[in-house]
């Protein structure tokens, strides 16, 4: 499993690398290298030339505002985890990270590697929608924000386009009575979720106000939900008639661990379980 | 700058310094390593999933079949053959110790492992070790006799 | 971890002595190599001009191949060559994978590469020479192939209806081979019995996926006429022939060296059509050339096992005593039958195995196996022991519960006695120093039933499922010539050592049998010094090369201890004799008052001896100070087999306690318990871990591990993110224990335990889950059992 023949091209800057990819459209960015490594590995992808951006310190940056914390698109999963910035106000995102892949994976794999990257499985574009977080993209003509939930289009398709780099999301400030818990059921620690949940939950003296509810593993993109979310705030668990609204409402597709119906039971007993956390 | 199939690195392993090395672009770090005779890194699957390859880079553990020769340029790398300082001693006896190996093949990648482990100075319970290393595959031991010199290892170093 | 048990064999002499080394878990000082990165693995070898090669393979589980170009191929950047079936036959004869003493057995030839039809997916039809594997891998793609896809035979239930794909039209159907095992009269025992259970298993494909993969340098040298290979396979003797045989070279002229394997598991036992081509073409080159498979082409490639179906019965009395069992098995192989310990192997040990323990008066096994357009499978860890274990324990618990007895009394009802030995097993095959009832009450006392049945109630109350089982097993080791010998196969029942004391005082140790890992130097070592009474350090030991090693078998089915260490108990008997005949003569004593202890011949009576040193020192320079007619000879050599009956047996009994999520039907295994016998442990600690790796890789088989095809032949997981291997975190740390009942056939009375945990687990584990599931009225029959089978089977979905 050798890896095809390609260029290797080391960016000196952001717009150099930009400059780069909108010239070749067959070049690919090297971040992590994480997911793209292995897919050269087995010739699943065969670019022309790798531009490099790993070594862009700047794109590495974690900030916190007012009211949203930025991640810069190269930190790297474990600089994410034992920031304090995120650990004093972003505590679940390191929950969520210990699910990713393993520790040695996580020193390379970055934050917008992933989300960029957009594979339904991974917990971070769930992450990100649940959050309602703005990804900043640059390209030839400058920056351009995108919402997480208009980001992801389909299977492995994004909105971002070919002159275009992720450069950072911005996720927007817990206020004190909004909360993030996530469930996730693998086969494997660390394996992708046969199924997974992200909720941000808005708590009013231990009612739930408000509910937002994002699948991964699920469909072909992170799955946000409606109606099972309103249904959660009017009933709270009941296992039939959410189990029912999810059908309705996602496009479940088995994979190799778990078929669309396994998948719908598992999506549903997540949020049980959810709740569950909820409680304690 | 010209686009070449082939770029020069520079880097340090073991303390040793490697100057301006012509590598494949294509090369990954650990077939490099291996192509320089230092063979105690290994691959198992060059998918990143077996941990085989887990080398140490610029302090950090990283799939050596993950990362291009390319991208080691300046880089400071230490493999296997590099773990030769009195914790790694202490590990390796507490290895020896517990038969924490049978073939041999893992046991690079598991020791990177464990090294970051120590590393962090946190007691870990033995769940808390076999999440650590559930990276790392071993077909032999079943993984018990790993998580008791890695436990044994903790106790005595930290 | 020094471990003196009490003197498990009093045959070995008194464990106080200085140098009393067997039954100790001494820590493995020969393999520290592999902690500071010193394994020598066959990828770390490299030679001058040596030659990297890359194999096209069938995209298709069944295709023709009208023609294939590799002119562009050729041209590609640091490719020196090309070839397809035509230039490799030149050079490689083709194999038939059959041996004589199974009955009817029909396999057509196999050869290299496929010439005009491919049958499996992954099957090599052409393969790339060039400087480097990924140089090779880009020709590979230029490589034009004109197929035509055929219908695929992937289903084994459908293999002999009248309108499968026939996959060998000059065999007239897809059967491989049939047997039947008839003792007794089951119809009449069944109609006499108070109840009847029945069940019906099956177990999915899996592979070995051992971490360093399947690898070989050869290197024909030309001058020389001489083929060396380096290989990372367990028997190197047997593919001395192989090679010798197929590619026509002399075979006093082929050595084959094994060094260090990464993890074998009897995936690397057989012979594979790429590694023959690769030995073919360093003999038309005359340079090494190197194969190390990828993890991709290993999941295709690497044999397949465990593919079976199985339907049971089992016939009681009021009181639970078994008058009758009968099973049907149905195996699906691949193609061709792998050469040359034959694809049947596996469906044999099912109808031999099957309810082994018990006295059963009554039994009948039929076992049918077929081809498929699939991986070729054959032996892998446990061979045919999980399926025959399962489907022996589920009927045993089935009846169980049916009399309303506990699980372990039924067992205990049916045991063939400790005392009751020689005995045969239901099929017939003879077995002899078994403990099945020391063994289960010592996993009792282990386990506490009473607690964790107490503790099932009450976990039931709570809405959370748990259960447990208990197993017992018996484990093929140490085989005689009647396994493969017998039916024409070469290959070695026989093991020799062959020791020798130095000038310097130090001893040299070589043996046939091989090392993957399980520690067969370090055993070999601590027989050899402890029989000879010298230090540990002293011995130095060679392993692995056919040039360097008495003949032998090699490592396999559980042969290493109890063959090969018997072999190097006797040498080193004969040499401790021989160096007590030449002090005596040089002490002009009787060789009575000496012994060896601490690397000196000493006098029983504490007066000063000699060193072994200086005794060399001696013999080898001055000889003419010895006496003459002493004839001093400090080399010696001994051979060991089984003979008179097939195989040494051990016993195990396995339990475990499980829980069950009902929401996500994952299932924990909470504790796992395994009481081992197998006679004389050299090293315990080495043992145990045999038996904690082997159950890890048997929970793989039960919950994780399956090779899933769609209905084109195709495998679908064939990645290492894909198909599941157990890692740490979800493995519970395991309790071993042993009953030791020494084998009566060797002074050393070890058997083997290599296998044990494989076999019993997959069997345990599911009865445990049964167990758990019995309480609200459902079951699983199918491994690996995943979370959505458990679901299903709550009518979760």
């Amino acid at each position: 499993m050798k890896a095809p023949d390609f260029s290797y091209y080391e960016a000196k800057s952001l717009s150099d690398a930009i400059k780069f990819k909108s010239q070749d459209d067959e070049a690919v960015i090297l971040a992590g290298g994480q997911s793209l490594l292995p897919a050269l590995n087995m010739r699943l992808s065969s670019p022309s030339c790798l531009i490099d951006i790993s070594k862009l310190k700047d794109l590495s940056e974690i900030k916190l505002d007012d009211n949203s914390i930025y991640i810069g698109a190269l930190a790297t999963h474990n600089q994410v985890m034992d920031n304090l910035i995120i650990k004093e106000n972003f505590s679940s995102l390191i929950e969520i990270l210990k699910m990713v892949a393993h520790p040695a994976i996580r020193n390379k794999g970055t934050h917008g590697g992933s989300i960029a990257y957009g594979d339904p499985a991974a917990e971070l574009p769930a992450f990100a929608v649940a959050n309602n977080a703005k990804f900043i993209l640059s390209g030839l003509n400058g920056n351009r924000t995108v919402e997480a939930n208009d980001f992801y289009l389909g299977l492995f398709e994004t909105d971002i386009k070919p002159d275009e780099i992720l450069v950072g999301i911005n996720y927007p400030l817990l206020k004190s009575n909004e909360k993030i818990v996530f469930e996730e059921v693998c086969r494997r620690h660390g394996d992708y979720a046969m199924a997974g949940l992200i909720a941000k939950v808005k708590i009013n003296q231990s009612v739930i106000e408000n509910i937002i509810l994002v699948f991964f593993a699920t469909g072909d993109r992170p799955n946000l939900t409606f109606n099972t979310s309103k249904l959660v705030v009017k009933n709270g668990y009941d296992y039939s008639s959410l189990k029912k609204s999810l059908s309705s409402e996602i496009d479940f597709a088995g994979d190799l661990n778990s078929s669309a119906p396994m998948k719908l039971h598992l999506a549903t007993i997540l949020i049980g379980k959810i709740l569950k956390k909820l409680e304690n | 700058m010209s686009i070449k199939n082939s770029v020069n690195i520079s880097l340090s392993v073991n303390g040793e310094s490697f100057d301006n090395v012509t590598v494949p672009t294509r090369q990954h770090l650990a077939d490099f390593l291996r192509s320089q005779g230092l063979t105690g890194t290994h691959l198992g699957c060059e998918q990143g999933a077996c941990g085989a390859c887990t080398i140490e880079m610029d302090g950090k553990a990283v799939r050596s079949c993950l990362i291009l020769a390319s991208q080691a340029n300046g880089s400071s790398i230490t493999t296997v053959e590099g773990f030769d300082d009195e914790v790694m001693e202490k590990v390796k006896n507490n290895f020896l110790k517990h038969n924490a190996f049978q073939c041999g093949f893992c046991s690079p990648g598991m020791l990177m492992t464990t090294k970051e482990i120590i590393s962090s100075k946190k007691k870990l319970s033995r769940d808390e070790i076999r999440s650590e290393i559930s990276g790392n595959y071993c077909r032999c031991t079943g993984y018990q006799s790993i998580v008791d010199a890695i436990e044994e290892s903790i106790n005595e170093i930290n | 971890m020094d471990d003196m048990k009490v003197n498990q064999n009093p045959k070995l002499g008194s464990i106080d002595r200085p140098n009393s080394y067997i039954g100790r878990s001494l820590p493995r000082e020969n393999a520290k190599k592999h902690l500071d990165g010193g394994g020598q693995f066959v990828d770390d070898l490299v030679l001058p001009r040596m030659l990297h090669v890359a194999f096209l393979r069938s995209p298709f589980a069944h295709a023709d191949i009208k023609s294939i170009n590799v002119d562009e191929a050729k041209k590609s950047s640091g490719v020196f060559d090309v070839y397809t079936a035509k230039e490799i036959d030149e050079f490689c004869k083709p194999w038939v994978g059959t041996l004589g003493h199974l009955g009817e057995m029909r396999s057509p030839e196999q050869t290299p590469l496929a010439k005009k039809t491919a049958r499996w997916q992954g099957e090599p039809i052409a393969v790339v020479i060039a400087n480097n594997r990924a140089q090779a891998e880009d020709a590979l793609e230029l490589i034009e192939v004109d197929w035509e896809e055929k219908d695929a035979q992937v289903d084994m239930e459908t293999a002999l209806d009248e309108n499968a794909v026939i996959i060998h039209p000059e065999l007239g159907n897809n059967l491989f081979w049939t047997r039947t095992v008839n003792q007794g009269d089951v119809v009449k025992a069944f109609e006499e019995s108070h109840e009847v259970v029945e069940t019906t298993l099956d177990f999915a494909r899996h592979t070995g996926v051992t971490l360093e993969s399947r690898g070989i340098v050869a290197d024909w040298n030309k001058a020389e006429t001489k083929m060396t290979i380096y290989h990372n396979g367990q028997a190197p003797h047997m593919m001395q022939h192989i090679i010798a045989k197929h590619l026509d070279v002399n075979e006093g002229l082929v050595r084959i060296v094994s060094r260090d394997v990464g993890g074998s598991f009897g995936i690397k036992v057989h012979v594979y059509p790429d590694e023959m081509a690769v030995a073919a073409i360093s003999k038309k080159l005359g340079r090494p050339i190197k194969f190390i498979a990828d993890r991709l082409e290993s999941f295709t490639t690497d044999i397949h096992a465990r593919c079976h179906k199985i339907s049971g019965k089992l016939g009681v009395d009021k009181e639970g005593k078994i008058l009758a069992m009968e099973i049907n098995d149905l195996s699906g192989i691949g193609p061709f039958s792998m050469y040359p310990r034959t694809s049947a192997i596996e469906t044999n040990q099912v109808l031999n195995l099957s309810g082994a323990p018990y006295i059963i008066p009554n039994y009948k096994a039929v076992g049918t196996v077929v081809f498929q357009n699939k991986t070729p499978m054959c032996q892998y860890r446990a061979v045919g022991h999980p399926i025959a274990v399962a489907i022996t324990e589920a009927l045993i618990d089935k009846a169980a519960t049916k009399i309303g007895i506990n699980l372990d009394e039924i067992r205990k009802i049916n045991f063939i006695p400790d005392n009751a030995y020689p005995n045969k097993c239901p099929s017939g095959v003879p077995l002899e120093d078994l403990s099945h009832q020391a063994s289960m009450d010592k996993l009792l006392g282990m386990m506490n039933i009473k607690e964790i049945e107490k503790q099932k109630e009450d976990d039931l109350a709570k809405g959370v499922l748990t259960g447990y089982g208990v197993i017992a097993m018996c484990e093929v080791t140490n085989p005689s010539p009647l396994f493969y010998g017998v039916g024409g196969a070469h290959i070695s029942s026989q093991d020799g050592a062959s020791i020798r004391l130095e000038g310097s005082g130090a001893i040299h140790l070589s043996s046939s049998i091989t090392e993957q890992g399980q520690g067969t130097e370090a055993i070999m070592k601590q027989i050899a010094a402890d029989q000879l009474g010298v230090s540990m350090d002293t011995v130095r030991v060679t392993l692995g090369d056919t040039d360097a090693t008495p003949y032998g078998g090699g490592t396999w089915a559980s042969r290493g201890a109890g063959i090969g260490g018997e072999a190097v108990l006797k040498a080193a008997r004969t040499l401790k004799n021989n160096i007590l005949d030449i002090a005596a003569a040089i002490m002009q004593t009787n060789k009575d008052t000496l012994d060896i202890e601490n690397n000196v011949v000493i006098r029983k009576n504490g007066e000063e001896g000699i060193s072994l040193q200086k005794l060399a020192e001696t013999v080898y320079y001055r000889g003419h100070e010895i006496p003459k007619g002493t004839n001093p000879e400090l080399l010696a050599t001994a051979s060991f087999l089984i003979e008179g009956i097939p195989f040494v047996f051990t016993n195990s009994a396995m339990g475990c306690h499980v829980s069950i999520d009902q929401d996500t039907g994952i299932v924990k295994i909470n504790k796992f318990w395994a009481v081992e016998d197998c006679g004389t442990q050299i090293n315990p600690k080495l043992v145990e871990e045999q038996i904690k790796g082997g159950v890890v890789q048997g929970i793989g088989g039960a919950l994780f591990e399956e090779c899933v095809y769609d209905d084109q032949g195709n495998m679908q997981n064939a990645t290492m993110a894909d198909y599941l291997v157990p890692m740490a975190y979800e493995m519970p740390d395991i309790i071993v224990d042993h009953v030791t009942t020494n084998s009566g056939r060797s002074i050393i009375g070890a058997k083997g335990a290599g296998e044990a945990g494989t076999g019993g687990a997959p069997a345990v584990i599911m009865n445990a889950i049964n167990n758990a599931l019995g309480k609200v009225g459902s079951e699983v029959t199918s491994q690996p059992i995943t979370p959505e089978k458990i679901l299903k089977s709550l009518n979760k979905i």
